[in-house]
């Protein structure tokens, strides 16, 4: 399984990644927007996104809504992480189709919990 | 015109006090001149009344923009960099913990799984179960484990160091966001100063209610009040599960 993960602040990168791989997953990529995210994910090769919402450039709802414009990519699961915790904006990203939303600061149980929700969705 | 009306105006007073003087009248003559001399000095008075409210203010409107030009031309900008420097120094704290931890864990697994075959062996040896052989061996690996154990902690121990040194980006940046802090708090006295002395009338209840749409409010601050925001991921679940998630 490889996983995309996006945002602006390489720490947090570097924090999602390294709670990635304590879940056994090991192929990981990183994009610090929606603009340099948006050209890998159509090469194609990626089976899931992690991304934050608030970027440069390229916002994470942006990226969600074009993830899910485009036919190749309609069907992957999106997983936001982000610090944007308004109820209309968490309505936005569910309209837009997201997989699962979690807001700054969050737990390695809370991530493994939402990714087992996701996956445990498609594969059912 | 204003002047020409005052011209006509002192002419007729003239011709009616030459008049007075001509018909010898004595009383009327002073108490013309009188009333000529009053409108004098009140139209000097209001005039040095006006010079004065003009100096006043073109020299307090002066100051101000002094230290506009301060606010703006220097002290923002510095802001500015103080800010970077805060994103700067905890993006370093961050990656010095990171990397502590990249060199603590893999230390710690080794010695755990070390640990874990040892006192295997070590059960074995106090049940009598150990040959001699094998309990040479135990006790090679043993000597072993206690140089590489003394070696490991000491690493562990340093790491942990490095990453309770890292937390120093706490203070450190405390102190720089609490001095913007009172910079934007003086940008804004003088903006309201400004516009005090401006004499503009803001209509603060209509810049209050616009709803500010499409701009991200990013972290909840504590203390910071944001209408419509959730307080925790149990408030999310539950708001995605009400849209049916």
């Amino acid at each position: 399984m490889k996983i995309l993960v996006v945002d602006d602040f390489s720490t947090m990168r570097r924090i999602v990644k390294n709670l990635l791989r304590e879940l056994d997953f090991t192929n990981l990529d990183e994009a610090d927007d929606g603009q340099t995210a948006w050209p890998k994910l159509k090469a194609g090769g990626y089976d899931f996104l992690v991304t934050d919402w608030n970027m440069p450039g390229m916002t994470g709802i942006e990226l969600l809504k074009t993830v899910r414009a485009n036919p190749e990519t309609a069907n992957m699961p999106v997983l936001m992480v982000t610090a944007e915790q308004k109820r209309e904006q968490i309505i936005e990203a569910a309209q837009a189709g997201v997989n699962g939303y979690i807001i700054k600061p969050f737990t390695a149980a809370t991530l493994k919990e939402k990714i087992d929700k996701i996956f445990a969705r498609s594969a059912g | 015109m204003q002047d020409e009306n005052e011209r006509l105006e002192l002419l007729a007073k003239a011709k009616q006090l030459v008049a007075h003087i001509e018909t010898n009248d004595a009383e009327a003559t002073g108490e013309l001149l009188c009333s000529m001399t009053i409108d004098r000095e009140r139209s000097l008075f209001k005039e040095v009344g006006q010079l004065t409210r003009q100096l006043h203010d073109n020299l307090s409107s002066f100051a101000l923009d002094e230290q506009l030009i301060d606010l703006t031309g220097k002290e923002i900008p510095d802001a500015k960099e103080r800010l970077n420097y805060v994103i700067e120094m905890t993006d370093d704290a961050a990656h010095k913990t990171l990397n502590a931890i990249d060199e603590i864990l893999p230390v710690t697994v080794e010695m755990n799984r070390k640990c874990e075959e040892l006192s295997v062996n070590w059960k074995r040896f106090l049940g009598r179960e150990l040959s001699l052989d094998e309990f040479k061996v135990m006790s090679g690996e043993i000597s072993h484990f206690l140089d590489s154990s003394c070696a490991n902690t000491k690493i562990v121990s340093e790491k942990t160091n490095e990453i309770v040194l890292a937390q120093g980006y706490q203070d450190l940046t405390g102190q720089i966001i609490k001095k913007v802090i009172n910079l934007v708090q003086n940008v804004e006295d003088n903006l309201v100063e400004l516009v005090r002395i401006s004499g503009s009338q803001s209509d603060e209840t209509a810049v209050q209610n616009e709803t500010k749409k499409g701009v991200l409010e990013g972290p909840v601050v504590p203390g910071v009040v944001v209408e419509g925001t959730v307080n925790s991921q149990d408030e999310v679940d539950d708001l995605l599960s009400s849209l049916g998630f």
